[in-house]
């Protein structure tokens, strides 16, 4: 009734969160309706009372910045330390644990309460129970803490600057102070201190690959291009780079206000997703405490029913339900999984909370941005076309992949332009690294063909020396060609080189020859032809391509001397000779596919979710097998099949493209419907909202999604998966704020090793839970028989906290050494709804079965110590109220011999220590079982886990220093035991061990049998 | 389509409300608590035959280990290496109302229980030992292996069983509650009978004798039977209840002599078994070779 109750309330709770989180979603997307960038520019000097060529007035600017604070980024609100302390301390077993102390708290005051000043056994286990949580609640803050640190290093502390225009004087100013309406001028290399109208723009181009997941560097100038801010030329927006030109602008928006502070703050409002893990926890304290109250009440009735009063009944209910709590299972599952994170960031997966170790484990759908993250984000030529093939180039990044041949003729001719026509440079001083990691001045395009030159005729530096250049014409958006001219390479030839890259259709244009194996042959139709078909073929693979084609300059036209003018193109630049076609793509990581590949085998889905052009997203998608190979979308279908796509039955094409218009378009069902029906999923041109959209209709459709993104853009998806994954090289703090989870090395193959080891770690951590719930009934059944048969207790409340939270905890943890008993990585990811951590079967097979069979060896040298001691079996049973009175010196055992009250009290501690070592010898058989699920223990290697082995090994040694340390009776209620006594429970240990085995060959032999539904956990 | 949607909500709910009923009973598929009846039946037979064959197991494992037993001789006593020393009557806080039988009628029922055994008659069917000398009445080997050995011709005596040294209630004089069935508690000079608790196989060193001192300012004399205090070493060794049917431990009886002066105020008293090696100091034991209690006298 209770936890009814509260469900409703929680569930209200969320739905009201959810409401203001679509408000504030939609309050967003309003909000990026802005017309700064269609207004005639004096209406916007009006607005902002600036001025375009003198600025705005330094006073008003500062009323300005005094109402709008300043231009930064509010750090996202971040949790306070005790807030995250205190989550640490409210999982679903911790809660368990804190309703346990207070039960004992409880108990306890009864008991001092009704006069008993002796017992405090109540108040011993209450403490324990909070120190475990603590304990183990700062060591997961501290976890926490350690990779919020490794995180906040990543920082970048330095403070902008921005050239600001005020007053009519150009200042260097904070990039803090500056405001709306301010006047600023950005260059090649700045950073964009806000979202700025540009005013003036000379070649500029900016790299906005952080917030919309291009990789192509985009042109600014002054015209407005587009209604939607984000698609338009004339904004160029906060923290995005310059990567070349000048351009002078009207600041718009700042701090908060900008596209990426909104993106921020949009993060920050999603909420958390429950990690699959703590729902598991969840469902397994939702067993144990059923158990626990069914346990503890049947034993209350019994109770009554014997004669105790009801006050004594409630201190037992209390006892049992206690006695439930499986004290070392919250250490134990902590150490697991902070085992496996640190294993994890050996490869270099950062994991900001522990319980997001398993979730990768469990996923079912990546949703995967492309840049950066499948890809490089490095311009690189892919493909060349020359002598009426297509070539491809190495687009690895250590040039591990094959070459093409190189001995053509037109080959050589290819790449002097190539070479030649290129304005960009290598940063000084880079000699050491590796060509493709060097950084160039220059823009995208330029740098590609700059290291694919260096890298395949060798230094271009001296290369370019050879051929003095004496003219050219830098790349522009009308001409949309470049073109230099050089002398020749060999000073007797007084002849002139004209080379000439640029957009294909305009450099074949110009061309009236053509290059093939050296030769120049006439540019007829079928030339042409052959262009128009290499051209769309790589213009169909997502590539950007560029054409190109030169000339030797007529001796006696142009000799030396002659005075070119670039402007006035005093020269040939026609029936040129066409080299050939080089076109260019940020490639994807060499990892990738594999790693793609490997997902699909684990059952896993990858969709990748990008802000970049359908064009270039399929490619990729299909390079790097998301999309695989012979599966079609509806478009290709309608193309293969010449008819229309509306024929197209949707259902026939296994992949999918979806671009941010048409995802606008669609309402939640469709969406889902498309994610359900399509297996293969690309989303192009996305907005990070509409990334969002994209991760809740997978997680609508009962997927645990991770979602993997560098950029600002990704921000809200990270945080609204089940586990954000961020990359620590190229990503943004924004990004790997969000996350759960960071690679360090920009790997997408990391994230297989992740999800390896998040399976392994699910896997095992069953086994763990397994071995540690097994004892829990070896513990508590003394306490039964005690009540009920009235014998001395077997079983100390210390004794019982020795097990759980000293001599066990090493075994338990070694589980997680155990190796994967099957291929894990070719399974499918495990149904969140029916592959449940702890099943019915496991807590059953657990308790009622191994948990039974160590009470009864727990029992057999109980008694055997009793006996053996003077105390027949027949005579402890009702002997407990003698046993325990005080008053009695005198008391008689089977033979006739009168004991005090001590020495009875030494042999109570006797029979704990006893049924201690048979609980040990029992566990050791258990943990030796653990070790696998369904294969048997020899095939799996016996001694192949040494952690479990030395495990073993501890247990012992601990137990013996536990039993044989002078002075432990009286601290610990130790006794130092008989040797045999240790021996008597050796055949139950074998019992285990054997049933197991025979458990383990029925489930194998006969599969979907009784045996394996009934025995299998 | 839009129908299916449309039921949805609605299935949904009827779904949510019997689930909780379905839990228990499912009356479509006919599964109480998940499962059908012959499903409960398989798993409950199931483990049947487990904890059967458990319980066989254990019931084993119990026949083993008492097989090991000897009947007579507890395997290990290390558990009682000297033995603890009780007073009686049975309590440590004494109050006497010397003037009200009804008061003490209880401490004397506790004496009078303790010595039905030590009754002359009862006594005189026991050995009479030669004092000062171990009685050890030990089989020699080869017998031992023999009795164990053999069954027990029925009527015959146990071969096992062995004689008990007489300690006649008379020994204890005024204290015996022969002569003052009160045992001095109407006159104000309770007797106390301490006894030391029986241990197989106890051969105590030296002669030990019990020795009673007054914790308090009070001074108390003390008069010990039998005289001095003295605990004979012929009632050892003891050899246990089923041997040793008729074995008495000796006992040492302490009349308090109460002055006047010290009615109404309490007295502690402290008795320990001196002059032997049986422990009489343990910091943890308190009954361990000696005793503590307090006495108040009032009239």
């Amino acid at each position: 009734m209770f936890e009814m109750g509260g469900g409703v309330e929680v569930k209200g709770g969320k739905k009201t969160k959810k409401e203001k989180k679509k408000e504030r979603l939609e309050g967003v997307k309003k909000e990026m309706d802005i017309d700064d960038h269609e207004i005639p520019i004096e209406d916007l000097e009006q607005r902002y009372n600036t001025n375009v060529t003198t600025g705005m007035t330094s006073t008003f600017a500062r009323q300005v910045l005094e109402r709008d604070g300043p231009n930064e980024l509010k750090p996202p609100k971040g949790t306070p330390e005790y807030v995250k302390f205190a989550r640490q301390l409210a999982g679903g077993l911790q809660c368990l644990m804190w309703v346990a102390a207070a039960i004992c708290f409880i108990a306890f005051g009864i008991e001092l309460a009704r006069g008993n000043f002796t017992c405090f056994d109540n108040l011993y286990l209450a403490i324990t129970l909070i120190a475990v949580v603590v304990v183990t609640g700062c060591f997961g803050y501290y976890q926490e803490f350690k990779s919020t640190n490794i995180i906040a290093s990543f920082k970048n502390l330095v403070p902008q600057q921005a050239l600001v225009i005020r007053d009519g004087r150009k200042d260097t100013i904070s990039a803090k102070e500056l405001v709306v309406g301010d006047l600023v001028e950005v260059k090649g290399g700045d950073r964009i201190p806000a979202d700025i109208r540009i005013i003036t723009a000379q070649s500029c181009k900016v790299d906005n690959s952080s917030l919309t997941g291009e990789s192509e560097p985009q042109t600014r100038s002054p015209e407005c291009t587009h209604e939607n801010p984000m698609e338009t030329k004339n904004i160029a927006f906060f923290s995005t780079t310059v990567l070349e030109g000048v351009a002078t602008g009207v600041i718009i928006n700042t701090g908060d206000r900008t596209i990426i502070g909104r993106i921020a703050t949009l993060a920050s409002g999603v909420g958390n997703e429950k990690t699959p893990i703590a729902i598991e926890i969840e469902h397994f304290v939702d067993i144990i405490a059923g158990l626990a109250i069914f346990f503890g009440f049947t034993f209350f009735v019994v109770a009554l029913f014997i004669g105790y009063s009801f006050l004594e009944a409630m201190i037992y209910f209390m006892a049992i339900v206690v006695a439930y709590v499986p004290e070392g299972l919250l250490a134990t599952v902590t150490v697991c999984l902070s085992l496996t994170a640190k294993r994890l960031a050996r490869k270099n997966c950062v994991v900001k909370n522990l319980e997001a170790v398993e979730t990768l484990g469990s996923t079912s759908v990546i949703c995967s941005d492309k840049t950066g993250t499948l890809t490089q984000n490095r311009m690189t030529v892919a493909h060349l076309w020359f002598d009426n093939h297509v070539h491809s180039a190495d687009t690895t990044e250590d040039q591990s992949g094959q070459s093409f041949d190189q001995s053509s003729e037109t080959w050589r001719s290819l790449a002097r332009v190539a070479g030649l026509c290129n304005r960009a440079i290598f940063r000084p001083d880079q000699e050491g690294i590796p060509i493709p990691r060097r950084t160039v001045v220059g823009d995208a395009s330029e740098t590609a063909l700059l290291k694919f030159t260096e890298l395949t005729i060798g230094n271009i530096e001296q290369y370019r020396n050879r051929f003095k250049k004496v003219a050219e014409l830098p790349f522009n958006s009308t001409n949309k060609f470049a073109l230099s001219i050089h002398e020749l390479e060999d000073p007797l030839d007084l002849r002139y080189l004209l080379v000439m890259k640029g957009a294909p259709e305009r450099i074949l244009e110009r061309c009236s020859t053509i290059l093939i194996k050296g030769q120049e042959l006439p540019l007829d139709e079928q030339w042409t032809e052959a262009f128009q078909t290499a051209y769309m073929d790589l213009g169909g693979l997502g590539e950007r391509v560029l054409g190109f084609c030169n000339i030797y300059l007529n001796e006696k036209e142009f000799p030396r001397g002659f005075s070119f003018d670039p402007d006035e193109l005093n020269f040939t630049t026609s029936n040129l000779c066409f080299c050939g076609l080089v076109s260019m793509i940020d490639p994807p990581r060499a990892t990738v596919p594999d790693a793609v590949m490997k997902c699909r085998t684990a059952g896993i889905r990858v969709v990748m979710v990008t802000g970049d052009h359908p064009i270039t997203a399929k490619a990729i998608a299909a390079n790097v097998g998301i999309i695989s190979e012979g599966s079609e979308t509806v478009e290709d279908i309608a193309i293969r099949k010449r008819i229309p796509v509306e024929r197209v039955n949707p259902r026939e094409a296994r992949a999918c493209v979806i671009n941010g218009g048409q995802l606008k378009d669609m309402s939640s069902d469709e969406l889902d419907d498309a994610l359900r029906n399509h297996p293969e999923m690309v989303f192009a041109r996305t907005s990070p909202q509409q990334k969002l959209i994209i991760v809740e209709s997978c997680q609508r459709l009962g997927s645990i999604v991770a979602v993997t993104g560098d950029g600002v853009n990704d921000s809200p998806a990270l945080k609204k998966a089940d586990i954000g994954i961020a990359m620590g090289i190229a990503g943004s703090d924004a990004a790997k704020n969000a996350a759960d989870m960071i690679l360090l090395d920009d790997n997408f193959a990391s994230i297989v090793t992740g999800v390896e080891q998040g399976r392994l770690i699910f896997d095992n951590l069953k086994k763990s839970i397994a071995y540690t719930l097994t004892k829990n009934i070896p513990e508590l059944t003394p306490y039964l028989i005690y009540i009920t048969c009235s014998i001395p207790l077997p079983l100390g409340c210390i004794t019982i906290l020795f097990i759980e939270l000293a001599t066990d905890i090493y075994p338990s943890v070694s589980l997680a050494y155990e190796k994967a008993e099957s291929d894990i990585m070719n399974l499918k990811p495990r149904n969140p709804r029916r592959d449940r951590l702890v099943n019915e079967s496991l807590a059953v097979y657990s308790y009622f079965q191994i948990g039974a069979i160590q009470s009864f060896a727990g029992f057999t040298d109980y008694f055997t110590a009793m006996a053996q001691e003077g105390w027949f079996p027949l005579l402890c049973i009702g002997l407990r109220g003698n046993w325990e009175d005080t008053h009695l010196q005198d008391m008689q055992d089977s033979y006739g011999q009168e004991w005090s009250f001590s020495q009875r009290l030494y042999q109570q501690y006797t029979c704990y220590t006893v049924f201690f070592v048979s609980i040990e010898i029992c566990q050791i058989s258990d943990v030796l079982i653990r070790k696998t699920r369904r294969l048997s223990v020899f095939t799996q290697g016996f001694f192949r886990n040494k952690v479990l082995m030395s495990a073993i090994v501890f247990q012992i040694l601990l137990g013996n220093l536990l039993c044989y340390c002078p002075g432990m009776p009286n601290i610990f209620n130790f006794m130092p035991i008989r040797g045999q006594w240790w021996a008597v429970p050796i055949p139950y240990g074998i019992l285990i061990f054997v049933y197991d085995e025979i458990r383990k060959l029925g489930v194998r032999r006969a599969p979907g049998s009784w045996w394996d539904q009934e025995l299998y956990y | 389509m839009a129908g299916t949607t449309e039921d949805k909500p609605a299935a949904d709910k009827e779904e949510k409300a019997s689930s909780w009923k379905d839990a228990i009973y499912n009356s479509r598929t006919g599964e109480l608590m998940g499962r059908t009846a012959s499903s409960w039946g398989c798993i409950l037979l199931f483990y049947l035959v487990f904890y059967l064959f458990l319980a066989g197991m254990f019931a084993l494992t119990m026949w083993v280990m008492l097989l090991t037993l000897d009947d007579y001789v507890p395997k290990y006593s290390d558990r009682v290496p000297t033995p603890g020393l009780v007073i009686r009557p049975k309590s440590l806080d004494i109050l006497i109302n010397k003037n009200d039988p009804a008061n003490y009628g209880e401490y004397v029922q506790h004496l009078e229980n303790l010595l039905k055994n030590y009754n002359d008659t009862l006594q005189e069917k026991n050995e009479l030992c030669p004092p000062g000398e171990y009685f050890d009445q030990d089989l020699k080997k080869e017998d031992a292996q023999e009795n164990q050995g053999a069954e027990q011709p029925l009527g015959n005596e146990d071969v096992n069983a062995r004689k008990a040294c007489q300690f006649k209630r008379s020994v204890l004089g005024r204290c015996s509650g022969l002569s003052d069935n009160t045992f001095g508690y109407s006159d104000g000079k309770p007797c106390v009978l301490l006894k030391m608790n029986r241990i197989i196989g106890l051969k105590p060193r030296g002669d030990p004798y019990i020795n009673c001192t007054s914790m308090t300012e009070a001074k108390i004399d003390f008069v010990y039977f039998p005289n001095g205090g003295s605990i004979d070493k012929m009632y050892f060794p003891y050899y246990g209840k089923k041997a040793h049917a008729s074995y008495v431990q000796p006992l040492v009886a302490v009349k308090l002599l109460v002055n006047k002066e010290e009615y109404n105020t309490e007295l502690t008293i402290e008795c320990r078994i001196e002059g032997s090696n049986l422990r009489n100091n343990d910091v943890r034991d308190k009954f361990l070779g000696r005793v503590t209690f307090r006495v108040k006298v009032v009239e």
